[in-house]
């Protein structure tokens, strides 16, 4: 598990730019909002689970949630078809800020393309530190 | 530089269309304009015919828009100049939380606000209101492409009757309540300063708080591109699948757990915001109360208070147990009164 900037990050998942986590067991891939993630986005009150059966494409914004009035869109880390989504966030959205790895997870997502995964941030590479400090800092001011 | 976009008064649709389509070209901007209609406004995540009185609506010509911004259903008119800004999500002054961006965005109307003799000030985490308590405007954000938009209004005037209309409720009562709540929690320019303010009053102190903000604002006509855009989303979110497009389903789920135990989960959106109440019902008695929503409670840990109170209690003493509570304690829970408290709880 990687600390960093007092957030958490577990090593065996991948990371994005935009604060999601993915997690791979096979073709499956799941994927969530990272620690630093739900923290920067405050108290999630609403989050719309997409429907099992659509393609999304990496990086298409496939899902939203609402804190505070504001609607925010989960791109996906990778491509896939959907699966599953956690349809217990309709009830409890706060899954996300009070357990993000865990019960907090979004969506699983089948994924054909295992380079895709490439492109992602792994939690002990220099990058995804130098973002989250950078994401900090900026919050910061 | 950002542009501004100062137009006034402009065709209803044209004061949501146009800051929809700035980041799907990837523009900045900052809209100043009114609705020369009024019409009504629901939250992204809402569900039409759950909030509106669609038929109150037909009758008085009254058209309903979905936005992609967050929140509740809104009576939009003449009488409240809208700012819409538009920021690409690498400018500087968008990062950082969701709070801290409102913070610091919503600052050029708490200063309008000032300038114009009304002791306004920021309430975490996206409200302004008065020294006295009393919200004064509306605030939302999204995120469409890589821009994060925020919108809101000063309210010189409301109508605070048709708003009332507009809003589809359980029955009569609560609506009179609905309409006593706004009238006693939302405040106007009107009401505070006692007179209208005219257009120029406030814009101009807005739009440079803005400038001294976001640094220089050009000047900026909508141009036949985004004119191009606007009219192609028109068709988009007028559309009857757009519209009544199924969200949140704001209603009661009950999970059987044996004989004499269930899993309650309630949701239910009071005048003063979305309520939700997690429990477990064992022989009648409630245990492990959870209460959350996006109310406001002064103190901030009112929710936390109701719940110990009603740890162990049986459900037929929710009520009385509330009103006690209210008698006793000196908390503010604007647009949320004991009974929101009970109907979360008791469904």
């Amino acid at each position: 598990m990687a600390m960093i900037e007092g957030f958490e990050f577990p090593d065996e998942l991948y990371y994005t730019s935009d604060h999601v986590w993915a997690k791979v067991d096979g073709n499956i891939v799941t994927i969530g909002l990272t620690q630093f993630g739900q923290d920067v986005a405050g108290a999630i009150l609403y989050v719309e689970a997409p429907n099992p059966g659509r393609q999304v494409a990496k990086d298409e914004a496939f899902m939203s949630m609402e804190s505070g009035k504001w609607v925010g869109r989960v791109k996906a880390p990778v491509s896939g078809k959907i699966l599953e989504s956690n349809s217990e966030l309709e009830w409890e959205s706060d899954r996300v800020n009070k357990d993000p790895y865990g019960a907090g997870w979004l969506t699983k997502l089948e994924n054909g393309n295992s380079d895709e995964l490439k492109s992602l941030l792994r939690a002990d590479s220099p990058d995804l530190a130098k973002l989250i400090s950078e994401e900090k800092l900026k919050y910061k001011k | 530089m950002i542009k501004l976009f100062h137009l006034k008064h402009v065709d209803w649709l044209d004061s949501q269309l146009i800051y929809h389509a700035l980041p799907r070209l990837n523009q900045e901007g900052l809209l100043i304009l009114a609705p020369s209609s009024p019409y009504v406004c629901i939250g992204y995540h809402q569900n039409l015919e759950q909030e509106v009185d669609l038929d109150y609506c037909r009758e008085h010509n009254i058209p309903v828009f979905r936005r992609e911004v967050g929140g509740g259903a809104v009576f939009l008119d003449g009488d409240q100049l809208f700012y819409q800004l538009v920021l690409h999500k690498n400018h500087p002054l968008a990062g950082g939380s969701k709070a801290d961006f409102y913070q610091r965005l919503l600052q050029p109307v708490v200063d309008t606000y000032q300038e114009l003799g009304i002791d306004a000030r920021f309430r975490p985490v996206n409200d302004i209101i008065t020294a006295e308590g009393r919200k004064i405007a509306g605030t939302g954000a999204a995120e469409i492409n890589d821009h994060i938009i925020l919108v809101g209004n000063l309210i010189a005037d409301f109508d605070y009757e048709t708003m009332t209309k507009v809003l589809r409720v359980p029955d009569e009562k609560f609506r009179d309540k609905v309409f006593k709540s706004l009238t006693e929690n939302l405040t106007t320019i009107k009401k505070e300063l006692g007179s209208l303010p005219t257009w120029d009053e406030m814009a101009v102190p807005l739009i440079h708080h803005y400038r001294n903000l976001l640094g220089p604002l050009g000047e900026s006509q909508i141009s036949d591109q985004i004119r191009k855009k606007a009219d192609a989303l028109k068709a988009e979110y007028l559309n009857d699948e757009w519209l009544f497009l199924k969200r949140r389903s704001l209603s009661h789920r009950d999970i059987k757990i044996a004989t004499d135990v269930n899993i309650i989960q309630h949701v239910y959106k009071a005048p003063g915001g979305l309520m939700k109440a997690n429990y477990e019902l064992k022989d009648e008695k409630i245990q492990s109360l959870s209460l959350s929503g996006d109310y406001f409670c002064y103190p901030s840990d009112v929710d936390r208070q109701i719940e110990k109170a009603l740890e162990g209690k049986n459900l037929k003493e929710v009520s009385g147990i509330l009103e006690e509570y209210y008698f006793h304690h000196s908390v503010e829970t604007p647009g949320i009164n004991p009974s929101d408290w009970a109907k979360v709880i008791l469904g």
